[in-house]
């Protein structure tokens, strides 16, 4: 074999092992796709939505509780979350700018963006649950509201950055005052690059267990009471698919597959505005 | 209809009626090109930009090919075998026609390792050889005396120009008979440009070149014969003193003259 | 007077930030000077871990941690990168789009559902091929592998196409073939890039809670062998914490909290400071 004989020999292995590696990546990932999809089409019902839990053996059970738990748990974090790290990317973006101090609040949140999200449940345990005495659906939503903040402001901060510096020029030239520029041209040129940033920001927090597992810790009843403890889609999850139940198991795994999907529409959807804004230029 | 010269000396590269389609694209990007190209001489392409001349140039190494869907036809003739066969063997091919870019693109590794990259592509593993060809490669692109003594150094801490060198030595380490330069200067400023043009009429004596400029001055200044390209057709080749002083045709006399481009 | 709220208010909401991350050191480190001060260093090098008698060494926790993640790496490396040239080199166009798509929104999948999947479909497996009970080091870090493979092939690739097209084409316009162009151009060249993204996942994997969790037994042992059942520090947190009944259990659950926040910042510093930082000026 020549040389040239010999490259060309390893670079078809290379290819071929590489090929393979994604087969076997993607079969895996496709293998939890197909299961959830089917255990989760074939546990899902209008009871589902009807009824709130029940001890296992009862056919009205559902995860009324659990599916209106997640949305005032999300929403509240939502609410808490997304203005105060628009505000933040904003201070980025138009004040701070590349200063160190910047900088420094864009490292750490960086940082935070990967911290352990148990951690910040136990964060939250300690300085909400304590206090108040008891598990509660604010200190879910607080939790979450931690861990959402740093997404937000990290894309607020590089979609405001792109909007050409020339468009805040033209609207300081007509005498408008600073925040003026930034709520009339500013943010409404980040628009969409923004939206899509905070559907992300809302589709990585819904999925989150962890740090709920002991801050609105889980009730098997509805409720609306932001008091007392509130279950959410993926505590209920964890807690039915634990457990030896197997009607328990299967609403786990209706809850996981409405949970995906929710999250999936949420990616494609900001996916799609991202998409058609570049096609529209 | 095109004005094309006759070349009446040894030939490197035969085009005939060459077609060039981008994947996708309704149109030919190259309409029936016919153009000799010279042995051991300059042939420089010009025309306004969108003109084909760069797609023209990537032909020959079939650099196309990396990028599926672009559709060939026509030939290109290359010691007496047409190199748009799909049979074509690319490796080979590539190390017989080798191409300069628009910018320097020193690899991540030592100044010895980017020279000897193609050798040892090509499986020379003789310490010796090696050696010796690298010192020759960098004295023929002039730059051994600027790096003699930092041949383990990054590659990417020379200057532009440095690094334009670097890459001509690498190209003719390999020893190609065909050299292609793809506007090399563009990125470079005048003193490295006047260096690198320098280089490139030194060059001719042991290989073919083919340049692609934006300015006509450089192509005046280095090349044997020039070829003008409109609109993806070649409308005149010739001695590069011809057409620039007496253009056969009307469109290639008044690009040279300012009044588009 | 508007435009001078507008700025503090912005400006107030970027501090917090570093008030919070600050805050949370802080109360981590108080809720837990209850363990230090008991245990000191033996916290960190004991592994026994006895509730009934309030003891509390988190070394078992620690190593599971560490080793699940070490196991998860060594598998999901070598894939990654697989598919990440795969993706960014090798397939084409729409290949390209319809798995780079799907690669990415498996990524936002919730990490709970890699555990249900785990525990279900997984261990059974595991457990007829390996015998014993299929929970263990083993399954936890197969399960992780698979979470952390669709971001790491995603951020791999990421790093892979900062290549110049026109680098690329020198090393094959001098005969080059692909894989020659892949290991002689576009690892050297994106080389600090895919570190940098390879500890991120690293930095997801070690604090990395729900996929793990119903698969690794919660035992407080150092695992004597690759099957044993052992535990992670966020296993222990999340299965202990609402049981913790003395103040010195609850303070050992939050040193741990602290243990694994510190060890987490520092893999992510790394990644981010050091590599992927050095990728950008490249």
């Amino acid at each position: 074999m020549t040389a040239v004989q010999k490259r060309i020999f390893i670079n078809k292995l290379a290819l071929v092992f590489s090929t393979l590696s994604a087969v076997i990546a993607l079969a895996f990932l496709f293998w939890i796709l197909g299961v959830l999809v089917m255990k989760g089409v074939s546990a899902l019902n209008w009871n589902i939505f009807i009824y709130e839990g029940a001890p296992p053996g009862y056919a009205e059970s559902g995860l009324k509780h659990a599916l209106v738990g997640q949305l005032i748990l999300v929403g509240m974090a939502t609410g808490v979350g997304v203005p105060l790290g628009i505000l933040a990317g904003t201070y980025l973006s138009e004040y701070g700018k590349n200063s160190k101090l910047a900088n420094t609040i864009r490292d750490i949140s960086d940082i935070m963006m990967s911290a352990p999200s148990i951690v910040i449940g136990a964060f939250v345990y300690a300085v909400v649950v304590i206090p108040m005495g008891h598990f509660s659906a604010w200190a879910g939503a607080i939790a979450l509201a931690i861990m959402m903040m740093p997404i937000i402001l990290r894309t607020t901060d590089d979609m405001l950055q792109l909007v050409p510096g020339t468009l805040r020029e033209a609207a300081f030239a007509l005498g408008a005052p600073k925040y003026k520029v930034i709520m009339d041209v500013v943010y409404r040129g980040a628009k969409a690059g923004i939206l899509t940033g905070v559907l992300l920001g809302v589709a990585r927090v819904a999925g989150e267990t962890a740090p709920l597992l002991f801050t609105s810790f889980n009730d098997n009843f509805f409720t609306t009471d932001l008091n007392q403890a509130m279950p959410s889609l993926t505590v209920t999850m964890f807690n039915y698919a634990t457990s030896p139940y197997e009607d328990w198991q299967q609403l786990g795994w209706a809850a996981a597959f409405i949970l995906s999907m929710f999250i999936l529409g949420l990616n494609i959807l900001g996916r799609l505005i991202l998409l058609t804004r570049k096609k529209g230029k | 209809m095109a004005s094309i010269i006759d070349i009446k000396e040894e030939c490197a590269l035969h085009v005939r009626n060459f077609d060039f389609t981008y994947k996708g694209a309704e149109a030919p990007s190259l309409k029936k090109i016919t153009m000799p190209i010279a042995k051991n001489s300059i042939t420089a392409l010009i025309g306004p930009s969108g003109c084909g001349k760069t797609t023209l140039l990537r032909s020959f190494n079939r650099m196309h090919d990396l990028y599926p869907g672009n559709k060939y036809e026509g030939e290109i003739l290359f010691d007496g075998r047409n190199i748009l066969d799909p049979k074509e063997d690319l490796i080979h091919l590539r190390t017989r026609i080798g191409m300069i870019f628009q910018k320097p693109t020193a690899f991540p590794m030592s100044i010895y390792d980017n020279v000897a990259y193609g050798m040892r592509l090509q499986g020379i593993k003789n310490k010796t050889e090696l050696n010796d060809r690298v010192e020759k490669a960098l004295k023929d692109a002039a730059i051994w005396k600027e790096v003699s003594d930092r041949l383990k150094h990054d590659a990417n801490g020379l200057s532009g120009g440095q690094q334009q060198r670097l890459c001509i030595a690498r190209a003719i380490a390999v020893e190609p008979e065909v050299l292609l330069f793809d506007e090399p200067t563009s990125a470079l400023d005048p003193i490295s440009t006047q260096g690198i043009e320098k280089l490139i009429i030194e060059l001719k004596d042991r290989v073919s070149i083919i340049i692609v400029t934006h300015n006509m001055q450089q192509a005046a200044r280095v090349s044997d014969y020039t070829g003008f390209m409109y609109l993806g057709d070649l409308i005149e080749l010739g001695y590069t003193e011809e057409l620039f002083v007496t253009p056969k045709e009307k469109l290639t006399q008044e690009y040279i003259t300012g009044k588009f481009g | 007077m508007v435009d001078k709220l507008f700025q503090n208010l912005t400006r107030i909401s970027a501090f917090l930030i570093l008030l919070i991350v600050a805050w949370i050191f802080v109360v981590l480190f108080n809720q837990s000077t209850e363990a230090m001060q008991t245990f000191g260093l033996d916290f960190i090098t004991k592994d026994e871990w006895a509730p009934n008698v309030d003891k509390f060494g988190a070394y078992a926790a620690i190593f599971g941690s560490v080793a699940s993640t070490f196991l998860a790496m060594l598998l999901a490396i070598p894939v990654a990168i697989g598919v990440a040239i795969f993706l960014s080199e090798i397939a084409h166009d729409k290949i390209k789009g319809f798995f780079g798509v799907s690669v990415e929104l498996l990524a936002a999948i919730p990490s709970v559902i890699y555990g249900m999947w785990g525990l279900f479909y997984f261990v059974p497996i595991l457990r007829d091929l390996t015998g014993g009970m299929g929970i263990g080091l083993l399954a936890a870090g197969i399960v992780l592998s698979i979470m952390i493979l669709p971001f790491m092939a995603a951020v791999t690739r990421d790093a892979m196409n900062t290549t110049p097209d026109i680098l690329k084409e020198s090393a094959y316009a001098l005969g080059g073939t692909q894989w020659d162009v892949i290991k002689d151009v576009i690892i050297p060249y994106a080389k600090a890039g895919i570190i940098g993204s390879l500890i991120l996942a690293l930095g997801r994997a070690i604090g990395e809670t729900m996929a793990v969790t119903f698969v690794m037994g919660n035992v407080h042992k150092v695992p004597t062998s690759i099957l044993s059942p052992t535990t992670s520090i966020p296993v222990t947190l999340a299965n202990e914490f609402t049981e913790a009944d003395t103040s010195l259990y609850f303070s050992s659950l939050f040193g741990l909290a602290l243990t694994l926040l510190i060890m987490s910042f520092v893999v992510i510093a790394i990644a981010k400071f050091y590599f992927l930082r050095k990728a950008r000026r490249a």
